[in-house]
């Protein structure tokens, strides 16, 4: 055993790889809801970017290790303390047996990746450790982590070189976002003023999407389409009015308008939307995307070179 | 044939548009053979592809595409897999079975050989984890959506809405009237291919009382 669990906060889950190729069976990608942060906990621990690690929301979380282990943690918290003593987010840390680790709420951004050299051990489903709550699979027994929950390490410990994130490449943390985005395919005559607007992330959000209030169009009355395949990202307008953005846990095929796709780039962004955030569109082209693709890429590939978008 | 209509759904996605089902069954099943697609999903009127553009660049996936989409095969070619499943039909497995067969003014016996006796075929999988939806359904039946979901159905229920069966493969929350339950396994993780069911398959169903 390496850590136990004190706490979850509001929940807590183990994430790892996206799972691929399962789709057209109802199966989502899950995962981390911020991949580029799990990535960068990882590399402070040595570990490749989706090896799997803690994904905790809102904070108010604490755990105490069993082990003395190199860990690291980054995302929605900057600091944390550990036995009581502050601990900075983006560095290689060290713990001894019998230490506490407490995450407080963070004022921006939403979920923290606590990550342990070598990995947290999970229950691999379709290829991946990554917890998917809808269907109870994989993670740790398919569940959110509880209070008393006991972790092993999966790979062997390893002692890297202490390490610290260089600063232009943390995730900066805010309340207002914006995201770059392509027309989806229900984008329609009515549409272009959501380039314009600011819209606010009501309090319906978890794994699965986030609701964005504010003015939307109007969409047609049963406004439906036949269902069809939806990704992390997309943006449907739905009955209620109100705009929602898919996460990793979403429904893989759906049949409300399509208005929107946040870009591949961009999608990281996501898993950091709490509720009350503002957020906006600026408006891509297919190969705009491209080439923001490549651009942020190519700005992460010298210290995240495995890492995938 | 005619070239099909090809689109973007956002920036690393392409769908083609395919009223036929069992030309969309046809041809989700070469692309997935292709191995060029990270994900391949048959919905109701197209066939949507996902691509990773720093392996294939958008335009690329494109042409790559509209080639393949030329290439669709015959759908006589296609053989049609059919599978017989056992639908426990009583009120613990169905416990909106009574009422959705008195609000179509049959007896619940009468609903249910309606049911047996439509040419059941899965359209597509999607919503959640294994749930599939499958058309064919005797259109005379007709079943609205619960007002309020049920937070847990077991795994196998068999829901109905009007057109239409959703079969859980797993236990989970449920939008739609449950009229019975599937008694063979339509999950087992140890299976290579852990979901018994995929799209373009047809079902026949034998009723249990």
């Amino acid at each position: 055993m390496v850590v136990t669990v004190l706490t979850p906060g509001p929940l807590a889950t183990l994430q790892g790889s996206a799972r691929r190729g399962l789709r057209h069976q109802g199966i989502p990608a899950s995962g981390p809801a911020d991949p580029l942060s799990m990535a960068l906990a990882n590399r402070l621990c040595g570990n490749l970017p989706d090896v799997t690690a803690v994904e905790i929301t809102f904070g108010g979380a604490a755990f105490e290790f069993r082990q003395d282990t190199v860990f690291s943690f980054a995302g929605a918290a900057l600091s944390a303390t550990l036995s009581g003593a502050p601990v900075p987010a983006h560095e290689t840390l060290e713990a001894k047996n019998g230490d506490v680790l407490a995450f407080a709420h963070p004022a921006a951004g939403v979920r923290t990746y606590l990550a342990i050299s070598g990995g947290l051990r999970a229950e691999a489903m379709f290829g991946s450790a990554s917890t998917f709550l809808p269907a109870g699979f994989g993670g740790f027994l398919g569940r959110v982590l509880r209070a008393g929950d006991q972790m092993e390490r999966a790979g062997a410990a390893n002692k890297p070189p202490p390490l610290a994130t260089p600063t232009p490449l943390r995730p900066h943390m805010a309340r207002a976002h914006s995201l770059r985005a392509v027309p989806g395919p229900d984008f329609a005559a009515l549409t272009p003023a959501v380039w314009r607007e600011t819209f606010q992330t009501t309090n319906r959000m978890d794994r699965t999407g986030l609701e964005l209030t504010g003015n939307w169009p109007k969409p047609e009355a049963g406004a439906h389409r036949p269902s069809a395949a939806l990704f992390a990202g997309a943006v449907q307008l739905t009955p209620s009015g109100n705009g929602f953005v898919l996460l990793p846990d979403a429904q893989t095929t759906g049949g409300y308008p399509h208005i929107l796709q946040v870009i591949r780039a961009d999608r990281h962004l996501l898993g950091q939307i709490a509720p009350g955030d503002r957020v906006s569109f600026l408006t891509r082209s297919v190969d705009d995307a491209y080439q923001d693709l490549r651009a942020k890429a190519g700005y992460l590939a010298e210290w995240l070179p495995e890492f995938c978008f | 044939m005619s070239a099909p209509e090809i689109f973007f759904v956002g920036d690393d996605a392409l769908a083609v548009k395919l009223a036929e089902r069992a030309a969309r069954h046809a041809l989700a099943a070469a692309l997935r053979a292709s191995g060029q697609w990270v994900d391949v999903v048959p919905g109701k009127g197209e066939v949507t592809v996902q691509f990773d553009p720093l392996v294939v660049p958008p335009r690329q996936a494109e042409a790559l595409l509209r080639q393949q989409a030329v290439d669709i095969p015959e759908t006589e070619d296609v053989s049609v897999q059919a599978i017989t499943l056992h639908m426990q039909a009583d009120d613990t497995a169905g416990p909106d079975l009574a009422r959705i067969a008195a609000e179509n003014g049959l007896t619940a016996e009468a609903f249910l050989a309606r049911i047996s006796a439509s040419p059941l075929i899965v359209d597509m999988m999607g919503f959640t984890a294994g749930f599939a939806y499958v058309s064919g359904l005797d259109p005379a039946l007709i079943a609205p959506r619960l007002d309020t979901p049920r937070q847990r159905v077991p795994a196998g229920s068999v829901g109905m809405i009007s057109g239409q069966l959703g079969l859980y493969a797993l236990a989970g929350p449920a939008g739609w009237p449950i009229i019975g339950r599937i008694a063979e396994p339509l999950f087992d993780a140890r299976r290579e291919a852990p979901f018994t069911l995929e799209a373009g398959v047809s079902i026949q169903l034998v009723i249990e009382r």
